[in-house]
């Protein structure tokens, strides 16, 4: 039981390693204009930081840790560094004493769990974010039980709102900038506090999947499910990252991808409720096909909002000022009360992102390994990020519906880059 | 059943349906039907009958969870978190009488009346205190060692008045609770930078002579 010792168990810790974590930051700039005035070679000062900062986010969990990872997929918002650095916060977490995992199942069964199961892991063999992962026999198959820490959701509320200040400020964003995230990041988080809702909609996800080549899901067993605990089967895989960063060869990576395209193109285009959190972890592999894991967090779309947001994919819009235009103003990126200059400039950066991101779409087969391709959207991050106009527009223009959107493809994409996939990309009809 | 039970069992039924004590004894032995020497042959008076009361409770507590399957494999830790966890479960049968006679008095009291909580816990904690520094996860430090029972049942008494001013939904906080602070006893009890500061100022500062 030594997985508790590096709990930070109190709200007072949690400041305390926070404010560590402002004072490491400040360091690591005097560092860095020490070194500039002694006219040496400057390090990547933003790295450096990044590690840092992600050091103090792994030792919490809860709130603290999903922040992260939310900030982390959309590579709009922080530099690439943190983005980088964050992307790893997906599988740490401290696991529950055993005592109170039984305590649990009594609460939600009615008895222990070696009385349900044949047998069951005392330690946790993963940590999430809001619960964790045991392994456990049952009518000869394997399972995996996913069992939420209790008290989560008040958890997850009290340590947002003691750690968003200092997250702003140590990662230079105000709160103005995010607003919208971070209320959606809060519905969203208490969503994934209930169980119930994540199997109803891994079950509506799989049966409108399931015909999709490559693509497997996971058997929930209802009777050892409630809104505290998940029981379906154990899958042996390996991560979607490892696959990745492994030696597969280029037809398998390319079996992969589709199957992650094709995932995507169906649950966006025709169901419009998808699988909203695409990082690595989500995802194991085994002999060329993907399961998907975990459907805690989803979202669906409205027919309208789906028009409108993917009227961008149509190649002739660039060429067609007015119908751009028509487009942008529908979304509430271009408002009427915007100056002529404001107006130029957002178009201006709009059709540059619109080149880069609806690229995929355009092509008949699209090379996620070309390393340009993810390259410069990290540079035109940057390049917004840095400027002052388009700063302050972040997170005041446009439907919250679109962060998910994005969250969804940002994720996407950078996984398949990661595979270095070739795809043979689908438009919506 | 015997007397000894009759009387502890009216006594509690009486303290739910009035939230006091009854006034006299004579009062109390009517509705038994038996005499006051009876009574008083089985105890000297009522905080002595509400002690044992409690001291029952915390024991079978105590055997429910020591009789269980995995209990020999629990470690220290283990068994004082799952102790609790059903501690708090179990006292939901009782918590208006816990709220009346123990939640009034605060966690600090040491009413005669509550004793038994006292004696009932410190003879289930002897045995898991020992549990725990035979596998090294309790280190023993001298005469401080003698004030770990105390510090576990200071500890109990914490959890259980949280537990009674608890609202949140089915007492998850108190869950956390039992949780993080049983991780924060047992990281100070376990071995310690201090242990080994103490250690080299005593190699440091006191020569044999």
């Amino acid at each position: 039981m030594t997985g508790q010792d590096t709990i930070r168990s109190t709200p007072v810790t949690r400041m305390a390693s926070l404010a560590g974590t402002g004072a490491k930051v400040g360091i690591n700039y005097l560092k860095h204009y020490g070194r500039r005035a002694l006219g040496q070679e400057s390090t990547s000062l933003d790295e450096e930081n990044a590690q840092t900062i992600f050091k103090t986010f792994s030792e919490l969990k809860g709130g603290p840790l999903k922040l992260a990872q939310m900030l982390s997929i959309d590579q709009n918002l922080l530099p690439t560094a943190y983005a980088k650095q964050f992307a790893q916060a997906q599988y740490s977490a401290p696991p529950l004493s055993y005592p109170l995992v039984a305590k649990t199942f009594r609460r939600e069964f009615g008895s222990n769990p070696l009385t349900i199961f044949d047998e069951f892991t005392r330690e946790a063999i993963h940590g999430a974010s809001i619960g964790q992962v045991h392994r456990a026999q049952k009518w000869g198959k394997t399972l995996a039980v996913k069992v939420q820490y209790p008290g989560v959701a008040e958890s997850l509320r009290s340590d947002l709102r003691i750690v968003k200040p200092f997250a702003l400020q140590v990662l230079g964003l105000r709160e103005s900038d995010i607003a919208a995230y971070i209320s959606e990041i809060e519905t969203k988080l208490l969503e994934e506090t209930n169980y119930l809702l994540e199997r109803t909609r891994a079950e509506q996800i799989a049966s409108a999947c399931g015909d999709i080549p490559n693509i497997r899901f996971v058997n929930y067993y209802p009777e050892i499910c409630s809104g505290k605990i998940l029981t379906m089967d154990w899958i042996e895989g390996i991560t979607l990252d490892q696959f990745a960063d492994g030696n597969a060869d280029q037809e398998a990576r390319d079996q992969v991808g589709q199957a992650l395209w094709d995932f995507y193109d169906r649950q966006v285009h025709t169901m419009r409720l998808f699988h909203a959190d695409p990082h690595p972890g989500n995802f194991l592999v085994r002999k060329g096909e993907v399961w998907v894991l975990d459907f805690g967090c989803t979202k669906e779309i409205t027919a309208d909002f789906h028009s409108k947001q993917f009227r961008f994919v149509d190649p002739g819009l660039l060429e067609d000022e007015q119908a751009l235009i028509e487009a942008l103003e529908a979304l509430d990126v271009l408002l009427s009360t915007d100056s002529a200059s404001d107006r130029a400039q957002i178009m201006a950066s709009c059709r540059q992102w619109l080149g880069l991101l609806a690229a995929p779409f355009h092509a008949e087969i699209f090379d996620f390994g070309d390393e340009n391709f993810l390259r410069e959207i990290y540079e035109l991050g940057e390049e917004n990020r840095r400027d002052k106009l388009m700063r302050n527009l972040r997170g005041r223009r446009g439907s919250p519906d679109t962060i998910y959107v994005n969250r969804a493809f940002f994720g996407l994409y950078s996984l398949l880059s990661r595979l270095r996939a070739r795809v043979k990309t689908t438009k919506p009809s | 059943m015997e007397l000894r039970d009759q009387i502890m069992g009216a006594y509690a039924d009486h303290l739910r349906e009035h939230g006091a004590p009854p006034a006299t004894v004579f009062k109390f032995v009517q509705g038994l039907s038996i005499d006051e020497r009876s009574f008083f042959s089985e105890f000297p008076n009522f905080d002595a009958v509400e002690s044992a009361l409690w001291k029952g409770m915390v024991q079978r507590v105590a055997q429910a969870v020591s009789g269980g399957d995995e209990w020999i494999g629990f470690s220290a830790r283990q068994r004082v978190l799952t102790f609790l966890f059903a501690f708090c479960e179990e006292s939901l049968a009782w918590r208006s009488l816990l709220l009346l006679r123990v939640g009034k008095c605060g966690p600090l009291s040491r009413a005669a009346h509550v004793k038994g909580l006292e004696t009932g816990f410190k003879e289930f904690m002897g045995p898991v205190i020992e549990h725990g520094m035979a596998s090294g996860e309790i280190v023993g430090r001298g005469p401080l060692t003698n004030t770990y029972p105390e510090v576990f049942y200071l500890h109990f008494r914490a959890v259980i008045d949280f537990h009674l001013k608890d609202d949140s939904a089915g007492y998850e906080r108190t869950d956390a609770l039992i949780e993080k602070s049983v991780a924060l006893a047992f990281d100070l009890l376990g071995k310690q930078a201090v242990d080994s500061a103490f250690d080299l100022a005593k190699f440091v500062f006191v020569r044999p002579t």
